[in-house]
């Protein structure tokens, strides 16, 4: 009983935390961006999602487009904003835009969270969810919606192998990603490359935050430490590797659900930082990292 | 030319310092507890620079540094007070955060970039459990009650303060000029080449951490004496840590005083914008993106640019 | 310097405009509080409106009361900055600050050092008030005008055996409560006088305030099978609150939770709180005295929505220091706290009066019969609606679909 039980509402957060940092490796596989202001956005989506149904009425599945939209829109906005004028800075060395542009999305993060937080208090919201109720399944009984975010978790992670994999946009991302200049060089324009992949981005990133909201609920608070899971996930994989971010999610996941019903709640987090400081002092590149 | 900025720089600084000194005479109680509070947090921005500007580590965790400082005291205090002199817990605190700058720089040695970053982020993460799981010994979430302050007076309190960051600044100041401060920017910069040239930069990085851990603590622990309370959200959170980042990097990264300058302006705006109130943190916000957006040199470059035209 | 001289003109000219109707310079009451927190939010709007209540009638012995307002962004450190800056810059006479057990420990000994009567109007934990027996010369100005947490934990156990054992024949909880100051006290209560009632306490559950998955707990909790889950929690709740729904936890929650007393709670939680238990000092249209239901229209009118259990006692802070100023004849603080410990007051919460010196809580609020008895309510149906004491119950118990209870017939 207690098995299936860690196994399944492991297995849906999981999913979640495979979600929210496959977009957070994508990027920086393709661009070399770490955004800091990931939590912002999951947030602002799941909060816009909750605004729409609760201040405007809207139903939930409205509620969740008009989330995800918001996901779009802040991702794009994070670029242009925080992320683009510094690459093209001609005032920064090359050697200094890593810190430069963590440095602008932390900020640009912290402007959407206080934002969140002036107009609409930084009390914690959920959005309401698309499917109710409980089903039972090896004793254990878990919200339909448990299940229905793990399932559109890994449609969605699906649908991206699907475009990387199989579409010829997708193809020049997953080049970008391995040789820009090789790219440049064939005559795609790197910046439309960026633009997609961004895109891209705000979905996942969106569609995540606004599941979270539904499986869990959200707050302005929240908006620090989910980029900080989302950043330890990525690097425990390796960084870029998006096969190795969904194993990473999967080894936090478990590790942290493990934690909370075998030891205690209060002591959740802890053996997964753990793991995280063991992995960085014996192999820095991550799990499944290619330098 | 780099004279000419040098002795602008010189020119501003000791106007600064002057205008510090005499404020005392003209300013009420809070502006000096205002400025108490600015001049320990210039001091950890400093400590800071110290180690991204010259060393080359991105470290996210200045507050790992100043929460190992602030707690070590603050504990020792709470629970031998008064038999303890509140200034061998304050050394003791700096000596505890000394330590903690080795461990820091174990895996800086071994890894760099992002990598080092998140090593950092996780140290905080991992002291801001130690601090909530040993709510016995630490006070939790709750916030440790200090039993002793330094003294209730607001000029005392801000002698103490100014008087440390003067020293402190001039030391991390005179380091980054010094010979070692070449190095360390030498070898942030190129590693191998550094190492090349025959310079024992593993040394050399553990010195720059030492040091930085050295004021970060001390600085931690004298803030603790002041406030007369320890708290998670004072001196752990990852976003105290943001905030002192963003001051080194506003006021100009690798200037060591533009750092100091950097944290005055944060903390004496988030001051002024308080009327506006919960808007403040956003408006401020949004300065420092602009002026890392357009001035990615900080205030000090903005200068640097005027003696320039 | 012109600019400064012509500014001091300008604040001369408002002075004198204003002194045709106030007699002497205006006492200044500071408020320190969560601006952006559910329980916090209520505490400035409701201090205000007292003020202006008090101004409309003359104010104190011909004195204007100002209310100079700090939002600490729920933190002990700008809670501290704040105290400093309201004492020594604004010269506030008195401080009213905070819901959170936390930022009041940090600022009770500065209320000592700067010698300024401070009312909290929602922190809960006992250690503030066992601090002031230890050294009541010295703290002797912090006031606590909560409950503190060992007597909302008697409280709970009380509207526990008249609301869940002696219907339902309860015989089991699990105490589930959040790792902060103000619980450890209310847990040790919690743990002594639950079995007096007839409960057995099965686990106790403390989950940091941190906690956002609470999958795990709730499993847990399930599994022990308990009649019913004893809350204490306050930084956290619409999160509980909403994965209890989603799950269909078929155990009641009952005891405290902060964040269920505003009125706000159902729309953050979109409705998951229906059935929740949750003690109170007042709510909405419960007429605990005579002044509590015209407070609550006031603040309604004024601010759009109700206030928290921190607005009405941030409410009756006001008067009740405006009182003592008036029987100290001035703002002498050591005469305003010999009369702040004379406090004989109705309030919206019940008749308020302060244990003493040499009490083990000096300076907690006296509670039982004749003074402060506290409530039980529920949310129903989008209302919180009060359901114990019997005397003032607006409803009786309803339960969400998914627990399945039944009254023992009788």
């Amino acid at each position: 009983m207690l098995f299936w039980q860690i196994l399944i509402d492991g297995f849906a957060i999981s999913a979640l935390y495979a979600l929210g940092a496959t977009g957070f490796t994508l990027i920086f596989g393709v661009s070399g961006v770490l955004n800091l202001s990931h939590g912002a956005i999951m947030v602002g989506a799941a909060v816009a999602a909750w605004a729409a149904a609760s201040e405007f009425g809207v139903g939930p599945y409205t509620g969740a487009l008009i989330g995800i939209l918001a996901g779009f829109i802040l991702a794009f906005a994070t670029y242009f904003i925080a992320v683009r004028p510094i690459q093209r800075s001609k005032a920064i060395a090359e050697s200094e835009k890593e810190i430069f542009i963590l440095t602008a999305t932390l900020l640009w993060g912290i402007i959407t969270q206080e934002a969140i937080a002036y107009l609409f208090t930084n009390n914690a919201k959920t959005v309401l969810p698309i499917v109710e109720g409980v089903t039972t399944v090896f004793g254990v009984r878990t919200p339909r919606n448990e299940y229905f975010t793990a399932v559109i978790c890994w449609v969605a992670i699906g649908l991206l192998w699907f475009l990387v994999n199989r579409t010829r946009r997708g193809k020049s991302v997953m080049a970008a990603s391995m040789n820009p200049r090789g790219v440049t060089l064939l005559g795609i324009e790197l910046s439309s490359i960026y633009l997609t992949v961004w895109a891209i981005y705000g979905l996942l990133a969106g569609v995540a935050g606004i599941l979270l909201g539904m499986f869990l609920g959200v707050s302005s608070y929240s908006v620090g430490p989910l980029t900080a899971s989302a950043f330890s996930i990525v690097v425990l994989g390796g960084l870029g590797s998006v096969s190795g971010s969904l194993i990473a999610a999967y080894v936090v996941g478990y590790l942290e659900t493990g934690t909370a019903y075998l030891i205690s709640p209060a002591y959740r987090t802890i053996p997964a930082l753990l793991l995280l400081v063991v992995v960085m002092y014996l192999r820095p590149q991550g799990l499944f990292g290619r330098r | 030319m780099p004279n000419f900025v040098t002795s602008r720089l010189f020119w501003i600084g000791a106007l600064t310092v002057i205008v510090a000194l005499v404020l005392p005479t003209y300013v009420s109680g809070y502006v000096l507890g205002l400025l108490t509070v600015a001049y320990y947090t210039a001091v950890f921005a400093m400590s800071w620079d110290l180690l991204f500007g010259f060393a080359g580590e991105v470290n996210f965790g200045p507050t790992f540094l100043i929460g190992v400082g602030a707690y070590t005291a603050g504990i020792l205090d709470a629970h031998f007070s008064p038999g303890l002199s509140i200034w061998l817990c304050i050394a003791a605190g700096a000596l505890a955060a000394v330590v903690g700058g080795v461990v820091l720089a174990l895996p800086a040695l071994r890894v760099s970039g992002p990598y080092f970053g998140l090593t950092t982020l996780v140290a905080v993460l991992m002291l801001q459990n130690f601090i909530v799981v040993a709510a016995g010994l630490t006070g939790g979430e709750i916030g440790l009650a200090v039993p002793d302050v330094i003294s209730i007076d607001a000029k005392t309190n801000y002698w103490i303060a100014l008087g440390f960051m003067l020293v402190s600044g001039a030391i991390l100041f005179g380091l980054s000029r010094s010979a070692i401060g070449l190095i360390l920017q030498a070898s942030g910069q190129d590693k191998i080449q550094a190492g090349a040239l025959g310079f024992n930069v593993t040394k050399h990085k553990l010195a720059a951490f030492v040091v930085s851990a050295f004021f970060s603590g001390l600085a931690g622990a004298l803030m603790v004496f002041y406030m007369g309370t320890a708290s998670v959200s004072t001196f752990v959170d990852v976003g105290v840590g943001v905030q002192i980042i963003i001051a080194a990097v506003l006021g100009g990264r690798r200037t060591v005083i533009g750092a100091a300058i950097g944290a005055i302006f944060l903390i004496g705006m988030g001051e002024l914008l308080r009327p506006l109130g919960e808007l403040a943190t956003l408006i401020v916000s949004v300065i420092a993106l602009v002026v890392i957006l357009f001035f990615p040199d900080g205030f000090l470059g903005i200068i640097r640019g005027g003696a320039k035209a | 310097m012109f600019s400064l001289k012509s500014f001091l003109l300008a604040s001369c000219a408002t002075a004198l405009m204003s002194s045709a109707a106030w007699a002497a310079d205006p006492i200044k009451i500071g408020v320190i509080a969560e601006a952006q927190a559910v329980a916090g939010s209520s505490i400035a709007p409701a201090a205000q409106l007292a003020a202006e209540e008090i101004n409309a009638k003359g104010g104190v012995d011909g004195r204007k009361i100002e209310i100079v307002v700090y939002d600490n962004h729920s933190s002990s450190a700008e809670s501290v900055r704040a105290f400093q800056r309201a004492v020594s810059e604004d010269k506030v006479n008195a401080v009213i600050a905070s819901y959170i057990s936390e930022v009041v420990l940090a600022l009770e000994p500065w209320a000592g050092r700067l010698k300024t009567l401070m009312v909290t109007p929602g922190a809960a934990s006992d250690v503030i008030t066992q601090n002031i027996a230890k050294n009541y010369d010295q703290l002797k100005y912090t006031f606590h005008g909560y409950l503190t947490s060992t007597s909302l934990a008697g409280l709970v156990c009380d509207a526990a055996k008249d609301l869940l054992v002696e219907p339902y024949k309860m015989k089991t909880a699990v105490i589930m409560s959040e790792d902060a100051a103000w619980t450890t006290p209310l847990d040790a209560g919690y743990e002594k006088c639950l079995p007096e009632i007839g409960l057995k306490v099965v686990d106790h559950i403390r989950m940091s305030p941190d906690t956002t998955d609470f999958t795990p707990i709730f499993n847990k909790i399930e599994g022990l099978k308990p009649d019913v889950m004893i809350t204490g929690i306050s930084h956290v709740g619409t999160q509980p609150t909403v994965q209890w729904k989603s799950q269909q936890v078929p155990i009641p929650m009952f005891g405290i939770s902060s964040q269920a007393t505003n009125s706000t709670f159902w729309k953050d939680t979109n409705g998951a709180v229906e059935g929740v238990f949750y003690n109170a000092v007042s709510g909405p249209g419960v007429a605990v005295t005579p002044k509590t239901l015209p407070f609550v229209e006031a603040f309604q009118k004024k601010f759009g929505n109700f206030p928290s259990y921190a607005g009405y006692t941030s409410y009756d802070d006001v008067y009740m220091i405006a009182d003592a100023i008036h029987r100290a004849g001035g703002t002498d603080p050591d005469k305003m706290v010999e009369a702040m410990e004379a406090t004989d007051y109705v309030g919206t919460i019940g008749r308020i009066a302060f244990k003493p010196k040499g009490d083990p809580n000096p300076h907690a609020l006296r509670t039982g019969k004749g003074y402060i008895t506290g409530l039980m309510l529920q949310w129903q149906s989008g209302k919180q609606v009060n359901v114990w004491p019997k005397e003032l119950a607006a409803g009786t118990i309803t339960w969400p679909s998914f627990i399945k209870l039944k009254a023992a017939s009788n």
